[in-house]
């Protein structure tokens, strides 16, 4: 009877409709997905939700695109839950012998029961679009960022294409899991399959080879879809419609086949009996056989006399049961197939990641320690809170599922014994994960070769640090479970309240005294270990386990025992459960939690003012509101800075004291000095050389106006003299002051206003907000990333200071003994008494007024580099055990010295100094360069892992360190006006000097794989712009531009111009403007030297490269071989050419092609053998070539990728004959 | 109409014979298939059920309403039509009323028609006597309400093969009572088979019973001719609760009951009494229950020797 599918398939849904959980996902998912959107709108304040910069659209097609997707998937507990519980219940309630004794084919059951839980699935994910639609229009998302009419389309393509595939094919296989097991619980390994299959693909795509592969195997689509737009500009984000194309299109069909092979076979093998066939394993199970003997007739009423027994009901002997109750309840969980396969997908999720552990430019780290743990940890996270969340509930409702609770409940065992047996359980089960964490990250280390490990450090980090944190979760379960009277309703509410948990810091609530759980981020670092944050930590935990404690109490006063589970019989038994002991507990635990909190509150408040994230953001605001008028007054420029610095590392502080030159550069007489210097270090002294007075002060935005009783008349010099202290005091809310460490302090003056410990004078624009969305807030007009490239005032001050020209340089460092502290100079006198070493620096000719101070416990390297004009010493201080790339950086150094000096100007100090800092410390990201001093991060160069068997890996510390030296050039000998292009100068130029160095010790090849990476960069940055990308001579800061874009556009015009032509640029250029003053050198004049060598034909490109955005679209159409009279190939080759320009959004424009590029062909290896400048226009070019007889496999236009082209694969193609 | 089982065999693979052979007739009107728990009965409901496959033999139903035969165990679609099967171990969906699973089962069982499911619906659950809470969740149901539930699912659409798995077991005497009332209505020109425990059951109900143990059917035939057999066979006599254990090693004991306070003991022998002390009784159903799963009578089944 066909019509019998449709009767089940309806009563279904009709009953899935009226079920309270139907409804209460597809609220879930509409709010999930709403909040999504609104937060990406802007309107949920801090919430880092982006799909790519602020200028995409939060409705437009690649937003809907991987919202629906996204969200969807993390629907797959729900798609698993519906589908599964469909057949499932049937088996589980006991209900199934009326379905298969009706008169119904297999066929109706099976499809009929399926196609009834897709349809509620649908309806459930249908919440999706009505959350997008209503979260787009929430009150405070801005409107900017929301099409006016998104088109119909891109809502339907992303649920026809990703979304209801997946609801079909993976609601069909677990579907088929559960018919066939007649369980859930292969269900639920299922889904923690394809979680972890998902996510091994999303970090599978964090290595650009394997992008083709991540989309592929990403179940979800989501990845493929990521792959499928990456290169997309902003424009196409917001408009291009996802096609069901390429690797989507791939992805879709691979798993819809699976999906639909999956269902048929579970078809097949389904049986409508009442016991299942071989697949069920129960039919193993041990059927007792009945005991002959006393059965035959004999109701028994003469048993044999009953042994007595004295039972033993004390405390004492009820607590002894302790750990054996909890032992049965582990050894029923470890042995369970659940459980070994969540930890199975947790281990195999490692290993996979294992790989590509903290790699860079496909190069990977040495796994130490820390690193290991960051990845392992991080990702095995997950699995320890699926795990706690589960079994708290599966324990708190063991009895009651077994039916056994009326037996259990009516036994004389106090209360507390099962339950502190459960909740020891699950912190065991918390113990065996982490050391099953623990045992995968030494066998990654070992895997990799690496024989260092610090088991005090797994044992500090997994069993304290996070076991702490692992417990109170297991505390939320608890309590949870204890209130909710269902088991399913409480794991709903458990997984609930974690994401909570970790949503609330987003949405402005930031306090950790109210978030149940939380404590300060601790980030390791082998100089400083835990360092002094451990302390903060500590306190926040305990004031959250002595909330525990009281929550546990109320538990067991709560705790279910019996059948009245109704709120007010649980109060009746509650009190009569509390006795003393509980009350002592209780009452203890509050006392500590109240004083702690006390304690914390001091600290965090009182001592350390509490700013929250939106609080800084209005001070920022403010700031400029108030003081952005005297931006342009005249102001004095420091002239000499003569420093000391007193640091004691062991106190945690700080005092830096000195005089600072001041001139008056300016025509006019000033009167109104601003002096800035961050809240934090507390003011000694503040004088200047003449009088002046305090007229103005906000310390809170380091504002500090002073009036002088004279004016400094033009040209006149004075000076200023200042005593600052900075130390920690107490902890504030995210943790103690991480400025200065008890070993690997690195103090930068110029990066942040917050860390500028040197005064400096006149209005920073540093002090105010970047984002436009958050200046929008505040009422704040946008403002662009640097000064106009022809700003007439900015020209005058240079990129580094605003306050400064090029100073003299002075310094006198003391710390303690057992350190070494580095500063910019050369030692003039290096002093240790008295537990003291001081060190005094000079130096001896001008620099440019950016400083850093540095001091570790340092192990030192030397070398020198003899150079054609004297030798310059080399020295790196490094933390003992970090030996791993010194050679390579003692050659980066050596070779990018020869080479900077051969081809462009003598290096101008005697000294080359790299020195390592902690890899968290907020004065340093990668790697930066001081005048002869270049601090490098721990966790980068100094243990990357270079394997140079390996040609796909890149030798970057040797990169970086000749990128850092570099900079000595541009940026300390020749220092940029602040205006738009500045960066190309500093960046783009030492980004390429770095890549020449690269190309002459590593040859050709490797140049060639490091420019690819730094292709797919540069189109990657493209699409995550968040206010307009420029070209290069404008570059306003964008990363993907000056780094990326730079090194490939410079290195283009070299391939066109020849080497010495570009030298001749650049070392004219440095001629001209080294150690210039005001004004400043600008990115034209550095164009206007290429202008001067680039012969004229070739002078557009000049403007493709470097003043407008281009994008070439080159394409081998086919390539033909015939055999010549002499023995050669004549290859005719036909290729397609194209080439747009883009505006700052990415709206593209054809222009004519009419330029000379690279034909060529390749081997099998894919080695050039033959290579040649053609002249290409736009449309189909037919060009031959000729090559030795049988030589090429493939051949093509620009089959090095040298042109900026989204696809470089269909450059060539394969040589036909 | 009757139903011809012939030599039906089952083994689990754990190597349970569940089902050793077994041969029957069963006629229309009620048949009580006797047993203890593992006996077998259950798998033989559920292979008359279509839910289990036999490894061999045969059943079938013959004469159905006058027309053709129905192999039992390969035509399921055609026994289906006609079946009616109350589980002994069943659930029904908490959050579903009884009115419409009733009427779920009646569109699945072929009631198309919606005026005439409503009407058989309801008919159906005023016989049950569960017209009143229609439209409550089968969740809130006693146990006795769910084997009324049971019941009414299993009389849906006339079924002519009604099988009832231990329906009696955990309902009070009173529901008891009912329950059989109900069978008794429509076991006219039905084949119904009531397997139980309940002796007393199969002897108030039944026309015709069968002993099953160990998947082997040890006596069959009707009540009274059964306990007919055993007159004259059946010897009882009051001991001390001490003796038990040492007169079972004397005699073929067929039960040990408690009466007021005292021990009574029932033994088979053929022609003279056990042993000196023993009175004649006259024999009752539940002696020929214990008498053929001792093997004193029927099909022997494994019975330690003793002396006669």
């Amino acid at each position: 009877m066909a019509s019998a599918f449709w009767a089940i398939a309806r009563f279904d849904f009709v009953q899935r409709l009226k079920m309270v959980s139907t409804w209460l996902y597809l609220v879930l998912y509409a709010v999930l997905a709403g909040l999504w959107i609104a937060a990406a709108g802007g309107a949920v304040r801090g919430v880092g939700v982006s799909f790519g910069g602020e200028k995409i659209l939060i409705n437009g097609t690649l937003a809907l695109g991987i919202a629906i997707g996204i969200v969807g998937f993390i629907g797959i507990t729900v798609i698993g839950s519906v589908t599964g519980r469909a057949v499932q219940q049937d088996f589980d309630v006991g209900i199934h012998p009326f379905f298969f004794s009706a008169p119904i084919s297999k066929r109706d059951y099976f499809f009929g029961r399926l196609v009834g839980a897709w349809a509620t699935l649908v309806m459930i994910f249908a919440g999706v679009a009505i959350g997008i639609v209503i979260g787009s229009h929430w009150p405070g998302v801005d409107s900017a960022r929301i099409a006016a009419s998104p088109s119909v389309q891109s809502f339907v393509r992303p649920y026809l294409f990703v979304l209801i595939p997946n609801v079909l094919w993976l609601g069909g296989c677990f579907f088929v899991l559960a018919a066939l097991t007649r369980q859930m619980a292969p269900v639920y390994i299922a889904g923690v399959i394809a979680l972890v299959g998902y996510l091994f693909a999303v970090n599978l795509l964090s290595d650009m080879e394997n992008k083709t592969l991540a989309a592929l195997i990403d179940p979800s689509g989501s990845t493929a879809v990521d792959v499928f737009t990456r290169y997309w500009s902003v424009a196409q984000k917001n408009e291009q419609e996802i096609p069901l194309a390429g690797v989507i299109l791939w992805n879709r069909l691979l798993w819809a086949a699976i999906g639909t092979i999956v269902t048929f076979l579970g078809y097949r093998a389904f049986r409508m009996e009442s016991v299942a066939p071989t697949l069920r394993r129960r039919a193993k199970k041990k059927v007792v056989e009945d005991v002959e003997g006393e059965a035959v007739g004999t109701a028994s009423a003469h048993a044999t006399p009953l042994p007595h027994a004295v039972p033993d009901r004390s405390a004492a002997a009820y607590a002894r049961m302790l750990p054996g109750l909890a032992r049965l309840y582990l050894g029923e969980i470890l042995k369970s197939p659940r459980f070994l396969t969540i930890v199975l997908g947790g281990v195999l999720l490692v290993i996979g990641n294992a790989a590509t552990l903290g790699s860079f430019y496909g190069t990977n780290t040495y796994p130490l320690t820390y690193k290991v743990l960051d990845v392992v940890a991080g990702l095995f996270n997950v699995f320890v809170l699926i795990v706690t969340a589960i079994y708290t509930g599966e324990l708190v409702w063991r009895e009651r599922d077994a039916r056994m609770d009326d037996i259990a409940d009516s036994m004389p065992a106090p209360t507390w014994l099962a339950f502190l047996a459960k909740f020891a359980t699950v912190i065991v089960l918390q113990v065996v994960l982490l050391a099953v964490v623990m045992v995968c990250s030494i066998a990654v280390q070992l895997l990799h070769g690496f024989t260092k490990i610090e088991i005090g450090q797994y044992l500090m980090q997994l069993f304290v640090l996070q076991l702490s944190g692992d417990i109170l979760l297991a505390v939320l379960a608890l309590t949870v479970h204890t209130l909710v009277d269902n088991k399913y309703v409480g794991h709903f509410f458990v997984g609930i309240v974690f994401l909570v948990l970790v949503q609330l810091p987003l949405f402005g609530f930031e306090d950790r005294l109210y978030l149940y759980g939380s404590a300060p981020g601790l980030i390791y670092s082998d100089l400083n270990g835990w360092g002094h944050f451990l302390p903060a930590f500590f306190w926040f935990r305990l004031y959250w386990l002595a909330f525990a404690a009281v929550l546990m109490v109320g538990s067991y006063a709560l705790w279910v025992r019996g059948r009245e589970a109704r709120v007010a019989a649980r109060l009746r038994n509650a009190a009569a459960r509390m006795r003393a002991p509980a009350w002592a507990i209780a009452g203890t635990a509050a006392v500590v939690f109240v004083a702690t909190g006390a304690w914390i509150f001091h600290n965090t408040h009182v001592v350390n003012g509490f700013v929250g994230r939106e609080d800084a953001r209005r001070l920022q605001a403010d700031y400029e509101k108030r003081y952005k008028q005297f931006a342009g007054a005249a102001q004095p420029r420091v002239t000499a800075v003569d420093v000391s610095v007193d640091l004691q590392p062991e106190r945690l502080l700080a005092r830096i004291s000195g005089t600072l030159t001041i001139a008056n550069k300016s025509d006019v007489p000033i009167r109104d000095v601003y002096v800035l210097y961050p809240r934090r270090a507390r003011a000694q002294k503040i004088a200047f050389g003449v009088p002046a007075t305090l007229a103005d002060e906000a310390s809170e935005m380091r504002w500090h106006h002073y009036v002088l009783a004279q004016p400094l008349a033009p040209g006149a010099v004075t000076d200023f003299r200042f005593d600052l202290e900075y130390g920690a005091q107490g902890f504030a809310n995210d943790g103690a002051d991480p400025v200065v460490l008890g070993n690997g302090t690195f103090l930068n003056p110029g990066l942040t206003p917050e860390t500028s410990l040197i005064p400096s004078f006149g209005y920073g624009a540093d002090g105010e907000l970047s984002s436009d969305r958050d200046r929008k807030e505040f009422d704040l007009p946008p403002k662009p990333r640097m000064p106009d490239l022809n700003d007439k005032q900015q020209v005058m001050q240079n990129a580094l200071t605003r306050d400064a020209d090029f100073i003299d340089y002075r310094a006198h460092f003391c710390t303690s003994a057992d350190q070494l502290p580095v500063t910019s100079g050369y030692v003039v006198k290096d002093v240790t008494e008295n537990g003291r070493r001081c060190i005094d620096y000079r130096m001896d000719s001008k620099m440019t007024h950016v400083f850093s101070f540095v001091s570790a416990r340092y192990a030192v390297r030397k070398d020198v580099w003899h150079g054609p004009q004297g030798d310059v010493a080399i020295e790196i201080d490094y933390h003992r055990g970090h030996e791993y790339n010194l050679g390579r950086m003692v050659a980066g150094v050596q070779d990018a010295l020869a080479y900077y000096t051969k081809h462009w100007g003598p290096y101008q100090h005697k000294i080359v100094r790299i020195v390592e800092f902690p890899r968290f410390s907020r004065s340093g990201g990668f790697a930066e360069s001081f005048p002869n001093t270049v601090p490098f991060n721990e966790a980068i160069g100094f243990t990357a892992k270079v394997d140079d068997r390996d040609p796909d890996d890149i030798d970057y510390p040797y990169f970086v360190t000749a990128h850092e030296v570099a900079h000595q050039w541009w940026a300390h000998q020749e220092v940029p006006a602040n205006v738009q292009g500045d960066e190309f100068i500093t960046e783009s130029l030492s980004e390429y000097a770095a890549l020449m160095v690269l190309k002459t010790k590593y040859g050709d090849a490797k140049m060639h794989r490091f420019l690819k990476y730094e292709l797919d960069r540069y189109l990657l940055g493209r699409g995550t712009e968040s206010k307009q990308e420029q070209p290069l001579v404008r570059a306003d800061g964008a990363a993907y531009v000056h780094y990326q874009k730079g090194a490939l556009t410079l290195y283009a015009l070299q391939d066109a111009i020849g080497e010495a032509a570009i030298d001749d640029a650049i070392s004219s250029f440095l001629r001209k403007w080294k150690f210039a003053g005001p004004p400043y050198a600008r990115s034209v004049d550095l164009l206007a030297e290429f202008r001067r060598v680039t012969p004229q034909p070739l002078q557009p490109l000049i403007d493709d490269l470097f003043e407008t955005i281009t994008l070439y679209d080159v394409r081998a159409v086919s390539a033909a071989a015939k055999e010549q009279a002499d023995g050669s190939d004549a290859i005719e080759l036909v290729v397609s050419a194209r080439k747009v320009r883009a505006d700052g959004s990415g709206k593209e424009t054809e222009v004519p092609f009419d330029g000379e590029v690279d034909v060529g062909a390749l081997d099998a290896h894919g080695s050039v053998v033959a290579l040649e400048k053609r002249r290409v226009k736009s449309g189909e070019n037919r060009i031959t070539l000729a090559v030795a007889k049988g030589g090429a496999v493939r051949a093509g236009i620009d089959p090095l990728g040298k042109l900026i082209d989204r696809d470089d694969k269909d450059n060539t193609v394969a040589v036909t004959r | 109409m009757r139903l011809e089982i012939r030599d039906l065999a089952k083994t689990y693979p754990n190597g349970v014979r569940a089902l050793d052979r077994v041969s029957l007739t069963i006629p229309t009107g009620m048949f009580g298939l006797l047993g203890p728990n593992g006996a077998g009965k259950s798998t033989l409901m559920r292979t008359l059920a279509t839910l289990q496959e036999a490894d061999a033999g045969s059943a079938k139903l013959i004469g159905v309403d006058g027309g053709g035969d129905i192999d039992v165990l390969r035509d399921k679609d055609a026994v289906r039509r006609v079946l009616g099967y109350l589980p002994q171990d069943f659930g029904v969906y908490p959050r579903v009323t009884a009115e419409d699973l009733l009427d779920h089962f009646a569109r699945l069982k072929g009631v198309v028609d919606a005026k005439a499911r409503r009407e058989t619906v309801r008919a159906l659950l005023q016989r049950v006597n569960l017209f009143a809470v229609r439209k409550q969740k089968l969740g809130g149901f006693s146990g006795g309400m769910r084997q009324r539930f049971g019941i009414a699912q299993a009389l849906l659409c006339d079924p002519r093969l009604v099988i009832v798995d231990e329906p009696t077991a955990g309902l009070d005497p009173e529901e008891r009572v009912r329950f059989h009332n109900l069978l008794a209505d429509i076991a006219l020109d039905v084949v119904v088979i009531l397997s139980t425990h309940i002796v007393s059951d199969v002897a108030d109900l039944c026309n015709h019973l069968a002993v099953i143990d160990a998947g082997r059917v040890l006596v069959a035939g009707e009540p009274d001719a059964l306990v007919a057999d055993l007159r004259g066979r059946i010897w009882r006599k009051t001991i001390d609760k001490s003796d038990v254990e040492a007169i079972k090693s004397r005699v073929r004991l067929v039960s040990t009951r408690l009466q007021a306070g005292h021990t009574v003991v029932r033994a088979y022998r053929d022609g003279a009494p056990p042993e000196p002390g023993f009175e004649p009784v006259d024999p009752e159903l539940e002696d020929v229950y214990f008498s053929s799963i001792a093997g004193y009578v029927g099909e022997a089944v494994d019975v330690p020797a003793v002396a006669a």
